[in-house]
């Protein structure tokens, strides 16, 4: 492949981009998973109900709004789900999880075509994150006039701030380290004291939340139609796999992997449609657990 | 002894408990009590239900509870989740230690202090137990068997028990080792905390122990004191095969 240096940093950018968006989702699902042991394939639809509030809002009260208000409502439909729904299926084979997952999902699909239609729903992008950025005023090394769209770098740094901050809840919290040391043993935590349930339900409630960050910034590039939940969910399930089940970290390196992926192959229709399947199938074969994936863990 | 839904009074009491893992009916009409600051050795064979007794008195949710009354100090276990009868002073230390891995040892101990009521300070446990002191930062799974009975035992003692259930914890310890934790638990002896122990090595625990229970598939068929069960050659053969 002849690539100028021009085009291999707007290839990295794309995949950072790209990877953005799956690495918010990922974080989510895997962040349910490792603690509660539950395959959500309803996380997608939450990026999709949150997309759609973010859009709601954004169109008639502005950006401001829509930003101090998705993520919070989010956390509560989380919640609300995790008591309403997901708590009665701890218990039972994951197969049933993903079913039941799977269900609602279509149902949340098919309620929001059913309210906004099937068509795209143009997103306006708040007027300081709009245009582009002149990125060979900041890099030097490029060659002439190379531009990248201002909004899609928010949304990587947006990633990187939820991403740290996640981090940072875990590492350097009390509520971190039980709901760390809950992820390795939450039956010994009961026997500590602790209502390891109730911190659950607030990972689930947090997981939901970050899919409302990632609906609010990722709406003006994803698109807002009904689709969008289900066909970001399979690459961002596939992330947490590549990942390994549970992990954090994994799902960070493999989000971004898998956007790299789809970005370099850009150019070869074929192979782009195939690449993050190949690099699962790759992967898995290499290290079953997937790259950070623990012992035990889905076993 | 009937179901009266009224506390009774002794300290400890359990009433007809009856619990199963699935199909499986491990816990048959276990009746007993325990007045305050004694000792029980709860003794019998692999499989008899030692453990599912313990797991059930700490309200784990296998085995399932399915009948009887468990009372604490007043307090009614039996209507309790696992976490609310660790609060009211139920600590149970695991046969396999359980100590959580990919955290410090430090932190497990701080994980026992999340809920009120705390007992010992981490001040008053590092005391006690100069080992962890030194191994605080090292991860907790990295410690030896030994080293890890003694965290599982040191992050009882930083609640505040009231009946502290002790699952096996000489098992798979080496002698010296095994003399090193009946060391710490004579102290926790004369500390005067309420105690129930299950371990094979029947003739260590009723060292400790004032008195003794005895089941077998899942039901008591004897209750007496700890010399009784020294003294009675036949009894132990039958079921301690000692």
């Amino acid at each position: 492949m002849d690539m100028t240096l021009n085009a291999f940093t707007l290839y990295i950018l794309t995949g950072l981009q790209l990877g953005s968006i799956f690495v918010l989702i990922a974080l989510g699902l895997t962040l349910i998973f490792g603690t509660l042991g539950v395959v959500n394939f309803a996380h997608g639809a939450l990026y999709l109900i949150a997309i759609y509030l973010a859009v709601s809002i954004n169109n008639a009260l502005g950006f401001g709004l829509a930003l101090i208000l998705v993520p919070p409502i989010l956390f509560v439909f989380g919640v609300l789900m995790e008591r309403g729904l997901i708590q009665r299926f701890y218990d039972r084979p994951h197969t049933d999880q993903i079913l039941v997952t799977f269900g609602l999902a279509i149902v949340i699909q098919e309620l929001l075509k059913w309210v906004f239609g099937a068509n795209n729903i143009p997103f306006a992008i708040p007027s300081w994150g709009n245009g582009i950025l002149m990125l060979h005023d900041y890099l030097p090394f490029l060659d002439g006039f190379v531009v990248y769209p201002k909004w899609r770098l928010i949304l990587v740094v947006v990633s990187i701030v939820t991403v740290t901050a996640v981090f940072a809840l875990l590492h350097l919290t009390r509520f971190g380290l039980v709901i760390r040391a809950g992820m390795r043993d939450a039956e010994m935590m009961q026997f500590l004291g602790v209502n390891i349930n109730r911190r659950f339900m607030i990972v689930f409630g947090l997981g939901s939340m970050i899919a409302g960050i990632a609906g609010v910034f990722g709406g003006p590039v994803t698109q807002v139609s009904p689709e969008v939940g289900m066909h970001l969910l399979v690459p961002s399930f596939l992330v947490v796999v590549i990942g390994g089940m549970g992990s954090l970290g994994g799902a960070v390196i493999a989000g971004i992997l898998i956007g790299m992926a789809q970005s370099f192959t850009a150019p070869y229709i074929n192979l782009n449609t195939v690449i993050i399947y190949l690099i699962t199938v790759v992967i898995l074969l290499v290290r079953p657990r997937g790259l950070l994936g623990a012992k035990g863990v889905f076993e | 002894m009937s179901s009266t839904n009224e506390a009774p009074q002794s300290f400890f009491s359990c009433r007809e408990l009856n619990a199963f893992y699935g199909e499986s009916y491990v816990v048959q009409g276990v009746s007993f009590d325990i007045l305050e600051g004694e000792i029980v050795a709860l003794l019998g064979r692999n499989g008899a239900g030692k453990t599912s007794t313990l797991r059930t008195i700490a309200r784990a949710n296998e085995p399932a509870l399915t009948s009887g009354e468990i009372w604490l100090n007043g307090q009614a276990l039996h209507k309790m989740k696992p976490f609310e009868a660790a609060r009211s002073g139920i600590q149970l230390v695991c046969e396999d230690r359980r100590v959580i891995p990919g955290v410090t040892v430090e932190e497990n101990l701080i994980l026992a202090q999340i809920a009120q009521p705390l007992g010992w300070s981490l001040e008053k446990i590092y005391s006690h137990f100069p080992k962890l002191e030194e191994r605080r930062k090292q991860e907790a799974s990295s410690l030896s068997g030994g080293e890890q009975q003694m965290l599982a035992l040191a992050r009882a003692l930083a609640r505040d028990v009231k009946l502290l259930l002790l699952d096996e914890p000489y098992e798979g310890l080496a002698p010296v080792i095994v003399q090193e934790i009946e060391r710490m638990l004579q102290e926790v002896k004369s500390m005067g905390i309420t105690t129930i122990i299950v371990e094979q090595n029947a003739v260590a625990a009723l060292k400790l122990a004032d008195h003794a229970i005895i089941i077998d598939s899942g039901e008591i068929v004897f209750t007496g004191t700890a010399q009784e069960v020294l003294d009675n050659k036949k009894l132990r053969e039958e079921y301690l095969a000692v």
